[in-house]
């Protein structure tokens, strides 16, 4: 019949030969990762903090999208789809932040002719120079 | 009519000239068209949605061009004319250009052309047309009601401020998205999934591979301009204040959201029509395609690069000129796979048995309109150049040639390329040709003017212009009233053509496409047997052998 | 399915269509459906990351301005409720895990359970986000022209934290809200017996969709709550 494109073996026949306790070891390791950036995140590591915090959440994420999601031994097209899909927001990231990186700092929103309003209403007209 | 010796091959065994029990007539009763899960029946549904909405946006277009026939006001006043040439905008791009030519033709011919009975999920591309209706109706709600002004690109922060009520138009895009993100899934799965045995990957009709890279962009650029049209929305209902700079925002943010998807957006548009030329071309010339493979890669190129680029809609808006810049050198890459396309599909006609037709026409426009259109868009690129011409109508002129003049020939020439295989009726031809040379010198007419007065400076979206821009304003609409005579013209043929129409059996051209191998109209399951594929398609000459010429 | 089915079903093919209710006509076999059910899962999921891509690139953007100001408001917010809802969420993934797991083992009582306690996380997160969120309005740590909280007023871009909180923590608690139906649909087969060992990918495909709605808030807890 359809060789070309029959899922010879269906991946998810084989997802009960293992037993629940993968599932039990991922929970316990996803329980110690969230309390270490939960320790770590609200100390002052500086700029560390960051880097530091995304790495976790990617740990973390990794394990529930291999194996609570069964990415790990599903279709090899399911991979590519999402992780083609994280490129596309890396690439929106960067793309943004080469903006905004290398804009010049008047441009920016921070920038000297820039004011911030904490409440009151929406500016009707534009902001005034502060120069005239 | 002589028939080349191997025809049997293409018309199936027992198949009567026009298929009398078929997809058109299997079930009566509107109710069996509303709940039907016949691609070929979502496929019609669309076009009749589509050929409204391209009506709509083209009357909008029309009142655009009455009024710019003189300097001064000449029908409408400015804040009307702002709301004319915004809904233009948005009911061609988001109600008629992204939907169409996947929704019409990519639903009526991807399973059969992959030998498949019905696409991945027929539910949910019942779906998808449902949820088309209601975006569009809640557009056509909106434009009503008092439409939209801030241009189809609805920038903060003139979106987020004007009194201009502007929700249901953004409402309505948003929930278009999902019909559109719908469409895409559902033919990548397809693909996948639902090929017959014999057709691999490398033995795909092109029009399937540019119609699987166009769900590719669907899928995972659309969600982006769903979050944009939201995050407007609740700015300018409650005050969020994300791209105010008053309350520390940054407007360009919005625009790079809203280029994410709307550059990619135009290879949703584009990568069909191209694709559609693809099967034109090979099926026209009668000879095999040139460069298969690297027309089915050049599809995932412009995917995949166009993704990349959106900054060049940027260059005077405040972003960083280095971005600028590497948005600039960025966006040349996806004219190199456009480039590649234009070479293969003349290497295909160069020594084929050519048929001028109406088809072939429109695939003459669209070559010139395509390397034309796209040698500006290189040119725009071109970072500091566009300073100049940004926002002038040398860009509105670059992008209706891509829009119309490529995408609006490829789906004049897929309407009349698949006309008969969709209702078993052949066209007139001699009419069809008039028509075509109405579209394409009345387009010629219409755009050319307005690279020139953009490069003289005339900006785009203004609603009054310096005397001595008159004559070319004057010309471009004089052109615009060609076209309109032009697609009255084929409407009219066509309506005959359904009624009237010779019949047209299945496979009047001799196309060697996949989808020609059943009945004219094709029967509800597509097949009435299992086929082989022992060839790729279009394969009209075997290794050494001359190009045969058959009278059609 | 018209009778004129058949005559295109030809040799083979019609033997898996016959014995499997569950397949659909227009696929060849089973393990084909569940693998084009499963892409088309994917590929939405797909869409969802690039959804919330969009937020996620607006915090970016508003902590890169006002990294000082981010960082004081962080630490405004509940580190314990937080913690809670993480644990809760990460659990509740853990359960619709097994959940599946246990339809497929045959065990549909013990998934039915499983379930049922998924969709309690469920709830308990919603609770507990309304519940910050109220002192949210309470305090005027809102957004934009809302904003009024005293303890951050001056600060450059206090709001816009707001914003972004809000805007982020909303859209996820609406993909809560619909993954706390797609479950009781889910529930609602188990209970019916209407999945089991032998088909089990709409469980399959509501738990893919759950677990996205965890993944989203393993990246938006410590964005928001404590760097």
């Amino acid at each position: 019949m359809a060789e070309n494109n029959k899922q010879d073996a269906d991946p998810s026949a084989h997802e009960t030969e293992h037993g629940a306790g993968r599932y039990v070891l991922i929970w316990a390791a996803l329980l110690v990762f969230t309390l270490t950036t939960v320790i770590t995140g609200r100390m002052d590591l500086g700029s560390a903090n960051l880097p530091l915090a995304l790495l976790i959440a990617t740990i973390k994420a990794g394990l529930v999208v291999m194996f609570f999601m069964h990415l790990w031994d599903s279709e090899g097209i399911n991979r590519l789809v999402f992780g083609v899909a994280l490129l596309f927001v890396l690439v929106l990231l960067a793309g943004v932040f080469g903006d905004l990186l290398t804009r010049m700092p008047d441009a920016l929103p921070t920038g000297r002719h820039a004011h911030t309003l904490e409440g009151g209403d929406m500016p009707t007209s534009p902001a005034t120079n502060p120069h005239e | 009519m002589s028939q080349p010796a191997d025809s049997a091959a293409l018309t199936p065994p027992e198949a009567p000239a026009y298929q009398k029990i078929n997809y058109l007539n299997a079930d009566r009763g509107v109710m069996s068209w509303l709940k039907t899960l016949d691609h070929k029946r979502i496929g019609i549904m669309y076009f009749v949605s589509v050929l409204a909405t391209f009506l709509l946006g083209g009357i909008f277009a029309m009142i655009v061009r009455l009024e710019l026939t003189t300097p001064e006001p000449t029908i409408i006043g400015a804040n009307a004319y702002n709301r004319m040439f915004t809904l233009h905008g948005m009911v061609m791009v988001f109600l008629f250009m992204i939907p169409a030519i996947p929704g019409v033709f990519g639903n009526f011919f991807i399973p059969l052309m992959v030998g498949a009975k019905d696409v991945a999920f027929p539910r949910l591309n019942l779906l998808s047309l449902y949820v088309y209706w209601t975006g569009a109706v809640i557009v056509l709600f909106g434009v009503i009601t008092g439409g939209a002004d801030s241009g189809w690109t609805f920038y903060a922060p003139y979106s987020t401020t004007t009194p201009m009520t502007l929700f249901p138009v953004l409402l309505g895009v948003f929930i278009l998205g999902f019909s559109s993100i719908l469409t895409g899934l559902n033919f990548i799965v397809t693909v996948h999934t639902l090929r017959a045995p014999g057709i691999t990957w490398m033995k795909m009709p092109l029009f399937v591979w540019g119609i699987y890279a166009t769900s590719i962009i669907q899928v995972l650029a659309t969600p982006v301009i769903g979050l944009t049209t939201l995050l407007v929305g609740i700015e300018k209902v409650g005050g969020f204040g994300l791209f105010d700079p008053g309350r520390g925002g940054d407007p360009v943010l919005m625009q790079h959201l809203f280029w994410f998807y709307s550059h990619p957006a135009v290879y949703i548009m584009v990568l069909p029509a191209m694709s559609v030329m693809s099967e034109i071309v090979a099926a026209f010339a009668r000879k095999n395609i040139f460069g298969y493979k690297m027309i089915a890669y050049s599809s995932l190129g412009i995917a995949f690069v166009g993704f990349f680029a959106w900054g060049h809609h940027m260059f005077v808006s405040g972003q960083s000129s280095f971005d600028g810049g590497a948005f600039a050198v960025i966006s040349m890459l996806v004219g190199v796979f456009t480039a590649i396309k234009v070479f293969n599909w003349v290497g295909t006609m160069y020594r084929g048995a050519i048929y001028v037709s109406a088809p072939f026409l429109y695939l003459c426009g669209f070559l010139f309109f395509t390397v034309f259109g796209g040698m500006t868009g290189i040119a725009l690129a071109t970072l500091s150049p566009d300073v100049h011409w940004h926002d002038t109508y040398f860009v509105v002129a670059h992008f209706h040639f891509i829009m119309v003049g490529a995408v609006i020939m490829a789906f004049l020439a897929a309407i009349h390329y698949w006309f008969p295989k969709m209702f078993g009726k052949k066209y007139h031809e001699g009419w069809g040709m008039v028509g075509a040379a109405f579209i394409v010198l009345g387009f010629n007419a219409t755009f050319i003017p307005q690279f020139l007065l953009g490069n003289a400076g005339m900006p785009r979206r203004y609603y009054m212009y310096p005397e001595r821009f008159t004559p070319l304003n004057v010309a471009s609409t004089a052109g615009s009233s060609l076209l309109a005579i032009g697609f009255i013209i084929i409407l009219v043929y066509l309506i005959y053509a359904l009624i009237h129409g010779e019949v047209a059996g299945p496979n009047p051209w001799h196309s060697k496409g996949y989808e020609w191998r059943t009945s004219s109209p094709p029967i509800k399951e597509n097949f009435e047997e299992i086929l082989e594929y022992p060839e790729p398609p279009h394969t009209y000459q075997q290794p050494g052998e001359e190009v045969e010429h058959v009278i059609i | 399915m018209s009778s004129s089915d058949a005559a295109v079903h030809g040799h083979g093919g019609h033997d898996e269509h016959a014995s499997n209710p569950h397949l659909a006509h227009h696929f060849d076999s089973i393990a084909t459906q569940n693998h084009a059910s499963r892409l088309g899962m994917w590929l939405f999921l797909g869409t969802e990351v690039l959804l919330f891509a969009g937020l996620f690139l607006g915090y970016a953007v508003y902590r890169h301005f006002y990294h000082e100001t981010f960082r004081f408001a962080s630490h405004t917010l509940s580190l314990t409720l937080g913690t809670v809802n993480t644990i809760v969420l990460i659990s509740s993934s853990f359960t619709v895990a097994m959940a599946y797991h246990m339809v497929k083992k045959g065990n549909n009582k013990a998934a039915a359970g499983l379930l049922v306690f998924t969709i309690l996380c469920a709830l308990a997160f919603l609770g507990i986000k309304a519940f910050e969120w109220n002192h949210k309005f309470v305090e005027g740590a809102l957004p934009g022209k809302w904003f009024t909280f005293e303890e951050m007023k001056g600060m450059p871009g206090a709001n816009m934290f707001f914003t972004v909180y809000f805007l982020t923590t909303g859209l996820h608690a609406f993909h809560v809200i619909v993954g706390m139906i797609v479950l009781l649909w889910g529930l609602k087969k188990v209970v019916k017996n209407e999945v089991g060992a032998d088909y089990a990918i709409p469980i399959e495909l509501g738990g893919l969709y759950w677990h996205l709605v965890d993944l989203v808030w393993i990246f938006l807890f410590p964005l928001l709550y404590l760097i």
